[in-house]
């Protein structure tokens, strides 16, 4: 634990879509910000700092382009950083605004940030670019196909089949469906997800992210300052990073620490993060569970990586029923990355969603009784992950 | 109201410095059609593709461990997409464990009919043993070489 | 008032490869890494944590830090990425301490020079909707600040032509191994314009440079007896706004911002007499003027006489840019986090060369993005002392 105990005391984020034409990038941000601080009460003068979630540059066209949101995000002549962490961005600042707070150098941060993948106009060839130059840039690698190539080998390592994958896009559409701020809300059925054209085998179109456009922002304080200012909060009691070899041939083939099958470091990052808050059984305690997972098939080693399931028997118990709101553990109760990506803030829409669900204010997709939940984040090739740990 | 929008596009070139490692390694695609690893002293895994120190260790590699031709698939996957300066679909890549490697080596496979994906990924499924090929005009550049399987006819030059 | 547990710089490298194609840019991260500490006297097990900080334009990486996690011991680890600029790297390593969570940190930058053109990809920083098609990169953001300057005082190019002679003096001693960069007053101020009112030498061009840092709580310092640490004494942070014409070019709100937080942690009521040295931003002689007013060790009243001035000489009572500052090196991305840890080692006895004596306190300056819109002051010293918050 640390010195200081951190809270939530503030969450905004956009009803994400396809594209926002309406909004330039930095009003986009506006938008997250606004809501967060409206939702604590607070204004712009009130905040010390700002952390400002922004994964690659390419995926907006503009280099360093949280310089052109100081303003949307009301840092002018105040501490500011920005954070990039790849697909796991959203989280890290979160935890970087939490480090803020637990160091002692302020009371109040802003932790904020707004995608429009949508413009990118090709989201696939940029990540492409996330690969080395020396070895592996010129292969057609993306994350689609990176992770297909994690389902080819959950298959093969524990029978995970289509179909098992197709019942993670039902669960978490019909999810989806009860938040007014995911971006697919439409509920499919095992057909629908077999209907749909493979995009990198065996990944089809129902098993993948959409490309969203949002803002979301957080406002984090010190106990004192909650307690001062009589506000209520929400605890982040568990926080950590851990990543991954880049190589991903390094994770098969003899001797790996790490199966491309499995998330390894994000099992290493959860135990950290439970350590720290002081959980030993999270199948028992864990409520809510927000896990970055933008294709179906990856929710299952997130659900394993966080200690709800024993490793390859998540997908047989998803089909007994485990992981649906109302069960003992809601695994992305928001409908998940699945749903909505705006990538440099998805990881922060986990948290959101995880503080709003212990806060008891998650509406329709309320898993009932939350009083403890987890979130994850994804970065890179599968390689930055963060964790977090929240309670009432 | 009129909703503008601009196009731009980003065109900056780069020229990265390979290092000796990998230079040395590509050199030898280009010059002999041979692929190699380094070892990792502790622990003792061939790393392909080769690096001048292993990342899980932070030491130095050693010594030089000539891999393949043949291996064993790892993963795959077959793209069925288009996708912006990417290949036209269908292809198949994936990671290969050539022998004496302990890493697998990324690549295409190439020579395997691709229209039915089912049949197809029986055909790629973890385990099968393919052999490396090389490109007869190589310049020294992870596209000089392919899989395909064993047992099957090398690929025609100029398909895929 | 609340303190922060104290925290010490106890590793650092900073290397200037001669031959960027002897080695990959993530064998060179290696290098810089183990290098930093090897100079700490640490393993990578000691390190519980790693910022880096790294421009994915410059790298050509769509994500910097993916290729990079590997090379600076990430595997495995925990470890961030704040692309905003390279000393907030060292903000955050600073403040991941006074967590308590962590005993150590990595910091490390690298600014390549692989890409075709520096200014091009620096360029991209524009944003698409008002600014892309002007020729703003980030020398253009400078030459449009120096104009703004020697509008706000007229007559202020002598000083700013002798600062560039005496850092490039200053770095010619400093690193005699290094390329020389030209001194000569005259044919610094006549030179090829090459943004009005900045000449070709008034500035340096890009070079290829890597840094690190090793941090460590006073806890791991005492317990593992580290030897010559700098006990970082205050930090501060602050950013200007995104547009140009939003902006005071001629005023650096932030840095007062900054530095004012920085002292404030440090107990320090007057700068003119607390510090032995400076290292500040100088990647034109103009920012180097804004540095030193905002953090108190000079007026602007001053300014035209600041050539004249034996203070800031290498030999005067508060030197600046003795390591020779950007204008003699200039490792565009990552030139304030070198600036930090040329001042820690000024402080911790390691500065080699151009090593002052009796070093008890440093202030180090640095601004990154375009016209210094990122600005960070981090104070160091001989004496342990904790931070205030």
């Amino acid at each position: 634990m640390t010195k200081t105990r951190v809270g939530i005391i503030g969450i905004g984020q956009s009803e994400f879509k396809a594209r926002r034409d309406d909004a330039n990038y930095p009003e986009l941000v506006r938008e997250g910000v606004a809501l967060a601080l409206k939702n604590c009460g607070r204004t712009l003068e009130d905040i010390e700092a700002v952390v400002y979630s922004l994964a690659p540059d390419a995926l907006l066209g503009i280099g360093n382009a949280e310089r052109l949101g100081v303003d949307a995000v009301g840092a002018r002549n105040k501490r500011f950083m920005r954070i990039n962490t790849g697909g796991s961005t959203g989280l890290s600042s979160v935890a970087v605004a939490h480090a803020h707070i637990a160091s002692g150098a302020c009371d109040l941060v802003l932790a904020a940030g707004g995608d429009k993948v949508g413009e990118s106009g090709d989201s696939q060839t940029i990540l492409n670019k996330i690969w080395d130059p020396t070895y592996e840039r010129q292969l057609p690698l993306g994350t689609i196909t990176m992770l297909a190539m994690s389902a080819v080998r959950a298959m093969n390592k524990y029978g995970m089949t289509e179909e098992d994958m197709a019942r993670i896009t039902v669960k978490n559409r019909a999810n989806a469906s009860l938040n007014p701020n995911a971006h697919l809300r439409k509920k499919v059925t095992i057909e629908d997800v077999f209907a749909s054209r493979y995009i990198a085998w065996p990944i089809k179109l129902l098993d993948a992210c959409p490309q969203s456009s949002g803002g979301c922002a957080m406002v984090l304080a010190s106990e004192r300052y909650i307690k001062e200012n009589g506000l209520e909060a929400v605890w982040i009691t568990g926080v950590a990073h851990c990543s991954e070899s880049y190589f991903i041939g390094d994770r098969m083939g003899k001797g790996f620490v790490a199966d491309h099958a499995d998330a390894h470091a994000l099992g290493e990052c959860f135990e950290r993060s439970y350590a720290m808050a002081g959980i030993k059984r999270p199948a028992k305690r864990i409520d809510v569970a927000e896990l970055y997972a933008p294709f179906s098939n990856t929710e299952f080693h997130a659900i394993e990586a966080a200690g709800l399931a024993p490793k390859g028997k998540s997908m047989a118990m998803l089909r007994e029923g485990a992981f649906h709101i109302g069960s003992r553990t809601a695994v992305n109760p928001s409908g998940g990355t699945l749903c909505t990506n705006a990538i440099a803030v998805s990881a922060m829409v986990r948290v959101a969603e995880a503080a709003l669900q212990v806060w008891g204010r998650a509406g329709a997709h309320q898993q009932p009784n939350a009083k403890v939940a987890a979130a994850s984040g994804n970065g890179g090739d599968h390689q930055f992950f963060g964790t977090m740990v929240i309670e009432a | 109201m009129e909703l503008l929008t601009r196009r731009e596009s980003w065109n900056i070139g780069y020229e990265h410095a390979l290092g000796e490692t990998a230079s040395w390694f590509f050199v030898q695609i280009r010059d002999h059609a041979k692929l190699y690893g380094r070892r990792d002293p502790k622990s003792g895994r061939v790393l392909v593709p080769p690096r001048s120190f292993s990342d899980q260790t932070l030491e130095p590699t050693t010594d030089w461990v000539e891999v393949g031709p043949r291996g064993r698939i790892e993963t795959f996957t077959i793209v069925y997409e288009a996708f912006k300066t990417l290949p036209d679909p269908p292809y198949a890549f994936g990671f290969v464990l050539l022998d004496h490697a302990d890493t697998a080596l990324g690549g295409y496979f190439r020579g395997i009919d691709l229209s039915d994906p089912a049949k197809a990924a029986e055909k790629l499924k973890i385990g099968t043993r393919v052999v490396t090929r090389f490109a007869e005009r190589r310049t020294g550049d992870v596209l000089d070489f392919w899989y395909e399987l064993q047992g099957n006819e090398p690929a025609a030059v100029g398909l895929q | 008032m609340a303190s922060a547990p104290a925290i010490a710089v106890v590793g650092s490298a900073i290397h200037a490869p001669r031959d960027p194609k002897q080695r990959s840019l993530e064998e060179a991260m290696y290098a810089v890494a183990k290098a930093a500490l090897f100079d700490a006297g640490l393993s990578t097990d000691d390190l519980d944590g790693i910022v880096v900080g790294a421009n994915d334009q410059l790298d050509g990486r769509a994500i910097s830090i993916m290729m990079a996690s590997g090379s600076v011991g990430g595997v495995g680890r925990d470890i961030l990425s704040t692309p905003s600029a390279a000393e907030h790297a060292f903000v955050l390593g600073a403040m991941r301490i006074a967590t308590g969570q962590y005993r150590t940190q990595l910091v490390v930058s690298w600014s390549p020079t692989a890409v075709n053109s520096v200014p091009e990809a620096l360029k991209l920083g524009t944003d698409p909707y008002f600014h892309r098609a002007l020729p703003l990169d980030e020398l253009s953001a400078a030459a449009l600040q120096a104009t703004a300057i020697e509008h706000a005082v007229p007559g202020v190019r002598e000083a700013a032509l002798g600062i560039v002679v005496k850092n490039r003096s200053n770095g010619a001693a400093a690193y005699p191994d290094r390329s020389p960069a030209p001194l000569e007053q005259s044919w610094i101020g006549s030179g090829k314009m090459l943004r009005w009112p900045l000449t070709e030498n008034m500035v340096s061009p890009p070079a290829y440079g890597l840094v690190a840092l090793v941090l460590a709580s006073a806890a791991f310092v005492k317990k593992r007896r580290l030897s010559s640490p700098a006990w970082i004494h205050g930090m501060g942070w602050a950013t200007e706004t995104g547009f140009l014409g939003d902006r005071d070019l001629a005023n650096a709100l932030a840095l007062a911002e900054a530095a004012r937080q920085a002292y404030r942690a440090a107990a320090i009521k007057d700068p003119t007499d607390a510090f032995q040295l400076a290292e500040v931003s100088d990647a034109t002689p103009y920012q180097e003027l804004l540095a030193c007013e905002g953090l108190g060790l000079s007026a602007r009243k001053q300014w035209r006489n600041a050539r004249k001035s034996a203070r800031f000489a290498s030999d005067g009572s508060t030197p600046v840019n003795l390591s020779g500052g950007a204008l003699s090196f200039n490792p565009v991305y990552c030139a304030g986090l070198v600036s930090i840890a040329e001042a820690a080692n000024q402080v911790r006895g390691r500065a080699g060369h151009h090593q002052r004596k009796n070093v008890r306190r440093v202030v180090a300056h640095a601004a990154s993005g375009f016209a210094m819109q990122y600005h960070t002051v981090v104070v160091m010293g001989a004496d342990r002392r904790e931070a205030r918050s």
